[in-house]
């Protein structure tokens, strides 16, 4: 399965795309795909604790535009957009 | 009424006369213009600009949701709401929001204007990375939404 991960505000520093994506074996609750987003961060940079920081404090949503919970559950091939800490206006 | 748009500094800027323009179109007898503009100092740090970034399809979401709680919450039925916000780089002093509202009376119009802009600093997925003079840009701390 593959989850195309959007990127905003600070977790654009992430890449140099708009996206990060991850291939997941079977489905995925939002709190272990954050676990995953964490380690790929950790792989590529050097355990960049701010990096971790972000992941830990965002929310995110899902590809009908909903904020999701840590319980909502990715079953199939989608996007999902990482939201940070906020501070607009 | 309510009109929000996201604008992108790459293809036009915010012109406060449209929103003049739809207030005057309401014919109620109060309204406010708020602006928020790029200021020179933050945190003792010389800012130079500003890039805006923005999950535009959340972003209008939380504007329509904050725009009816008015009625529910507040009790302002008859109003009329202007809401633009800036997407990419701004300079120093250029606008980065406008919220202008009308109302029947004043009492009204300073508290829905005044509602609107906090909620906005709540809730609306737009992040900001100052620029400074001598220094690295950096992507400004903001708040977790609550998801509740």
């Amino acid at each position: 399965m593959k989850i195309k991960l959007e990127l905003f505000g600070a977790s654009r520093d992430f890449s140099n795309k708009d996206f990060l994506e991850f291939n997941i074996k079977d489905k995925i609750e939002i709190k272990d795909f954050r676990k995953e987003i964490i380690n790929y961060l950790a792989k590529n940079f050097k355990d960049n604790e701010n990096f971790k920081k972000i992941v830990k404090a965002s929310v995110f949503c899902s590809e009908d535009n909903t904020i999701v919970g840590d319980n909502y559950k990715i079953s199939k091939d989608q996007k999902i957009g990482i939201i940070p800490p906020i501070g607009g206006g | 009424m309510l009109h929000s748009k996201i604008i992108d500094t790459k293809r036009e800027k915010i012109d406060i006369s449209k929103a003049e323009l739809f207030i005057k179109s309401s014919s109620y007898g109060a309204s406010i213009f708020f602006t928020g503009t790029v200021r020179n100092i933050n945190e003792n740090k010389e800012v130079t600009g500003m890039t805006y970034d923005s999950h535009d399809e959340l972003v209008l979401k939380s504007f329509e949701e904050i725009y009816r709680e008015t009625s529910d919450k507040l009790k302002i039925i008859d109003k009329a709401v202007f809401i633009e916000h800036i997407k990419g780089y701004v300079e120093l002093g250029e606008i980065s929001i406008v919220i202008a509202v009308a109302c029947k009376h004043r009492d009204q119009a300073y508290v829905l204007s005044r509602y609107i802009i906090e909620e906005i600093k709540k809730r609306s997925p737009i992040w900001k990375k100052e620029h400074y003079k001598n220094k690295q840009s950096e992507w400004l701390k903001g708040n977790t939404i609550n998801i509740n």
